[in-house]
């Protein structure tokens, strides 16, 4: 674990908390060690956070008027949300940590608009609920999802698992809110669809982990509830013939393809070894396996019957070998919770590496051939499991810890391997993070592999908005 | 020996029902369908009594709509080897059900009846004990385990104090438990073999059973919310609010 250095914002004049006190009220500021401790930690350990104290807005103009008064004196701001970051944007070095959770109304939803507007401190998993409720849909889903944020969604600019047919937080977004570091309040909340005026503002907010503005508030694209899902979990011999599936999944299914996962049998094993009632659904054992779901707005669309004869197609064309089709929703949930079990699986198994990575998805079963040659040839015995949305060409290449190695010398090797994966990522033309963002973690990779005029223009754009570098500073540049 | 397995189609687990407007029932247009859970379970053991040599022969009966030919074709992938399926768009009482599973017994002449204790839409817990009454046939109800040998079965049975353990001679009914099995997914190759097993179809006439309703839903309404609950700020003050309000110490 290691301490984040302290960066260079000036200490807190005093009275200052004693002004804020005002703005927020009696439980809008927590100075209890204790009571700080889990907006200090990260979810991975890997960070430790410090900071004087934990303010919680309740509404916009609070906002606004803490981000003037910090303004006024350079101190500088954590925007966080539900903190479930596995990059460390939300970790604060001596900042003031400005938590949003207290902002959780949904402000409006307008079915016919298919829009939902809401303050950033939603919890994801109250936004589907309350999307669903409406008889309308939220497609953003990922693992924190009954903790994270909306806010914190859109600042990390979130993918999760139905990026291939929805798109990620940012193509979900149609308007913002947001405080500047001046504290004034840029209300950018529109709903609409089609608006070419000048520069997409909101555009430059979201992905940018709270470096150039705090979100607030947010108006989102919402869709058709999704009635009739078909998902199967299916054994594949080699990655390129998962790559042909998904390619027939798409065509067979008129693209309602709504996820594409795919799974090392190593994960499998994992899971059956340390998390309670996973069961392996097929008879025999593969080397890799892909949960696909197909979706439809209707029950009576016939999903079950083109799910068939995709299959069978695919059987034909031996791009399968074996497979499960789930029956009920229960099967549903147990065929998913396969893929969730194998991410906490990784953890008693000891150290792991992670990387999240992405590339062309043509490129994928290159990429894992030529990172696991690499990685093993400087530790033997060390256990890739590659798994991820590869219909987003999205690989969570996680690196375990050999058997016979203690994990500290394991950990050692960690800068090299990750030199190694990320000079392959890059000669496929691929991203060093493809859906968690950059934080602290991968601040030196950014220096490494970003191009001379893509930092220049984010410095410029970053002191601009942010002149006297008071919104998470260190993070991102 | 022949297993006869009635099955029906029921809301999903999974999906929230919602009450009618007009409060006739609930609502299942556009509403996912799938096999209740009870009776995937006795689908699940006549699969492995099939496959222990103790069973020649399953077969998956449902009532109802056209699509519970899609139920009769999940038990069929998972391992019944042919259908028959009672076509009616009405909603058949369970006593209607026995009467309707009693003809086909004696056309099909199994040594075991094996179906869920219930069905979760309308938790009646009655065709199985109907039946039994209906044939004069032995009964063994919530099993949760099932041995069989020689003509008999030994049927362990979960009642309030406890596990009972009774035998019953065959010809029996056999009512299932939460608890006898975890039942199998249906692969694909299974689910492509499904497609050319056989379903035979038949109507309520055709059998000569009167299933006519015997009773009359005047109306169906949603439970009622639950009051959300308050924090309260000192142990004084929950006695004060259970002496007072609650009105229970």
């Amino acid at each position: 674990m290691k301490t984040v250095k302290k960066n260079t914002s000036s200490s807190i004049p005093e009275g200052f908390l004693q002004e804020i006190h005002k703005i927020v009220g009696k439980n809008g500021v927590i100075t209890n060690l204790s009571d700080m401790a889990p907006y200090l930690e990260e979810t991975r350990g890997i960070f430790v956070g410090s900071s004087p104290a934990i303010i919680r807005p309740k509404d916009t103009l609070q906002v606004s008027k803490i981000v003037a008064m910090c303004f006024k004196e350079n101190i500088g701001i954590v925007p966080q949300g539900g903190n479930t970051g596995l990059c460390g944007g939300s970790v604060a070095s001596g900042e003031l940590i400005v938590n949003l959770e207290r902002m959780n109304e949904i402000r409006s939803i307008d079915a016919i608009n298919y829009t939902i507007t809401v303050d950033a401190g939603c919890i994801l998993s109250d936004l589907q609920k309350i999307s669903e409720e409406n008889d309308r849909f939220f497609p953003l889903s990922l693992g924190a999802e009954g903790s994270c944020q909306i806010g914190g969604n859109l600042s990390t600019n979130a993918g999760g698992t139905s990026v291939l047919r929805y798109g990620n937080a940012r193509e979900l977004t149609l308007g913002l809110e947001v405080v500047l570091s001046d504290g004034r309040i840029w209300n950018g909340l529109t709903g609409l669809r089609k608006d070419n005026t000048g520069y997409d503002l909101k555009q430059l907010f979201i992905g940018a982990e709270g470096t150039l503005g705090i979100i607030t508030g947010a108006v989102l694209k919402l869709f058709p509830l999704p009635l009739e899902r078909q998902t199967v979990f299916v054994a594949n011999k080699d990655l390129k013939s998962i790559l042909k599936l998904l390619s027939l999944a798409r065509n067979c299914s008129g693209d309602t393809v709504s996820a594409f996962e795919f799974i090392p049998r190593i994960g499998i094993d994992l899971s059956l070894k340390h998390i309670p009632e996973t069961v392996d659904p097929l008879k025999d054992k593969h080397e890799w396996y892909t949960l696909i779901e197909f979706e439809s707005g209707s029950s009576e669309s016939g999903l079950d019957t083109i799910m068939e004869m995709f299959l069978n197609e695919a059987l034909i064309n031996n791009l399968i070998i074996d497979g499960v089709i789930a029956q009920s929703e229960e099967q549903r949930h147990k065929l998913w919770f396969i893929r969730e079990a194998m991410v906490l699986a990784q953890k008693p198994e000891g150290a792991s590496i992670k990387n999240d990575i992405s590339v062309p998805i043509s490129k994928i079963p290159e990429f894992i051939l030529r990172a696991d040659k690499a990685v093993k040839k400087i530790c033997p015995g060390i256990r890739p499991i590659a798994f991820g949305h590869i219909g987003d060409g999205n690989v969570h290449y996680n690196l375990q810890q050999p058997l016979d190695l203690e994990e500290e010398s394991f950990m050692s090797l960690r800068e090299a391997l990750n030199r190694l994966i990320m000079d392959i990522v890059q000669s496929l033309g691929g991203s060093f993070s493809a859906e968690h963002g950059i934080g602290i973690l991968k601040v030196p990779q950014m220096i490494s592999y970003k191009t001379k005029i893509e930092l220049e223009l984010m410095k410029l754009v970053k002191d601009t908005l942010d002149p006297n570098n008071i919104l998470n500073p260190g993070k991102i540049l | 020996m022949k297993v006869l397995v009635p099955i029906k189609r029921v809301i999903d687990y999974n999906v929230k029902v919602r009450v009618k407007a007009d409060k006739t029932g609930v609502e299942i247009a556009n509403v996912k369908m799938s096999m209740n859970p009870f009776d995937e379970i006795s689908v699940e053991e006549a699969v492995r009594l099939k496959e222990a040599g103790k069973a020649e022969e399953i077969i998956a009966v449902s009532i109802g709509v056209q699509q519970c030919q899609e139920t009769i074709r999940t038990a069929l992938a998972m391992g019944a080897d042919r259908g028959i399926h009672i076509k009616t768009d009405e909603d058949i009482e369970p006593l209607a059900v026995a009467k309707l599973l009693r003809a086909l017994v004696e056309k099909e002449s199994p040594e075991l009846v094996i179906l869920g204790k219930q069905a979760i839409d309308d938790d009646s817990n009655q065709t199985g004990q109907k039946l039994a009454a209906l044939l004069g046939w032995a009964q063994g109800t919530f099993a949760s385990k099932i041995d069989i040998q020689n003509g008999k079965a030994e049927i362990t049975r979960e009642v309030d104090s406890g596990l009972e353990i009774i035998e019953v001679n065959l010809p029996a009914i056999v009512t299932v438990d939460l608890r006898l099995n975890e039942p199998r997914y249906a692969s694909l190759p299974n689910i492509m073999k499904a497609k050319k097993k056989p379903i035979d179809e038949f109507s309520i006439a055709e059998l000569g059973i009167d299933a006519a309703p015997r009773l009359e839903i005047l109306s169906v309404e949603a439970p009622k919310q639950r009051e959300a609950g308050v924090m309260v700020d000192s142990v004084a003050s929950l006695v004060d609010k259970l002496k007072n309000e609650a009105r229970v110490i």
